[in-house]
């Protein structure tokens, strides 16, 4: 689909703070926000309020776009809580905006999950997912990361932590050509 | 945890028994393994299920909740059913439209529609 996002697995480091500190020579400083829950899907209904509050509030995309984020946060958490952090353990997100220009998130697992994927494994399987025709996926699982989180930011990318975690980080630009 | 009410109604398509089922609230990872088995119970109960999901009061639905969805949908249609969703908020109808399910599953406007496309239907194979 256009516009999607191709899953990438990058060398350099992405985390919050580096691409924080790359922000700082522009003119308006982003909005970063940090927040740790315990690995439970208990927590996602509060998670996916704050997320509508933020965009529609603070970052100058539509509310389409707040609805948009909501599940685009509610779907990686899930995937750290199913995949990355085991129960009893934390999913540490991280919002960051300029606003009028961009969103980023980033979500970070600490890797302990009975189920645990490796960045290059993710990034795999969401590549081999996110072209199926969806006549043809007859399977409850697999559309989150692969169709939803891909087709609604403009980068997705999935980088092994020096702690054994991941970190999955999405952006998307409000200059990408889209109504936003 | 996210809220969720379902309910099921019994109505006429055509004189072919169908069921509306309504949704109200969030489908999220913690209610919605729950509300499915109520759904499968259904279909496993009709001989020809003949389904609309009326989307109203559906304020959030994840990817697992679709998924469940497409899962009825073969179902149903295994057993020479059909479903139609109904009236869904355009933030649901957003997500239905980017995993393509509007590609499979017909959306009405009203359950009056849906419930004609779904009398029609299952009038045309008589």
């Amino acid at each position: 689909m256009e516009g999607q996002a191709t899953p990438t697995f990058i060398g350099d480091p992405i985390t919050a703070d580096s691409v924080v500190s790359k922000s700082l020579t522009m003119a308006e400083a982003p909005i970063k926000i940090t927040i740790t829950i315990p690995t439970n899907a208990y927590f996602m209904s509060g998670l996916r309020d704050f997320t509508m509050n933020i965009v529609r509030n603070m970052t100058g995309f539509s509310e389409q776009w707040a609805y948009r984020f909501q599940s685009v946060i509610d779907e990686l958490v899930n995937n750290a809580i199913e995949f990355g952090s085991a129960p009893g353990q934390d999913v540490k997100i991280t919002f960051l905006s300029l606003k009028g220009k961009s969103i980023e998130i980033f979500v970070e697992d600490t890797g302990t999950g009975p189920a645990k994927k490796t960045a290059d494994e993710l990034a795999r399987l969401v590549e081999d997912r996110r072209h199926v025709n969806p006549l043809q996926l007859t399977s409850i699982r697999g559309r989150g990361l692969a169709q939803i989180v891909a087709n609604w930011t403009d980068v997705l990318e999935f980088k092994n932590n020096t702690e054994g975690g991941m970190i999955v980080h999405v952006m998307k630009a409000i200059e990408s050509g889209e109504q936003l | 945890m996210a809220e969720v009410q379902t309910s099921i109604q019994d109505i006429d398509a055509n004189g072919k028994p169908a069921k509306v089922i309504r949704f109200a609230g969030q489908l999220d990872e913690t209610n919605v393994d729950m509300e499915a088995k109520k759904i499968y119970e259904v279909i496993d109960g009709m001989v020809e299920p003949n389904l609309i999901l009326d989307l109203e009061g559906l304020t959030y639905m994840n990817s697992k909740s679709i998924g469940y969805v497409t899962d009825w949908y073969s179902r149903t249609a295994a057993k020479n059913g059909r479903i139609v969703i109904a009236r869904p908020r355009p933030n649901i109808l957003d997500i239905l439209k980017v995993v393509g399910i509007t590609q499979i599953i017909p959306i009405h406007d009203t359950v009056d529609e849906a419930k004609l496309a779904l009398g029609t239907v299952v009038a045309a194979k008589e």
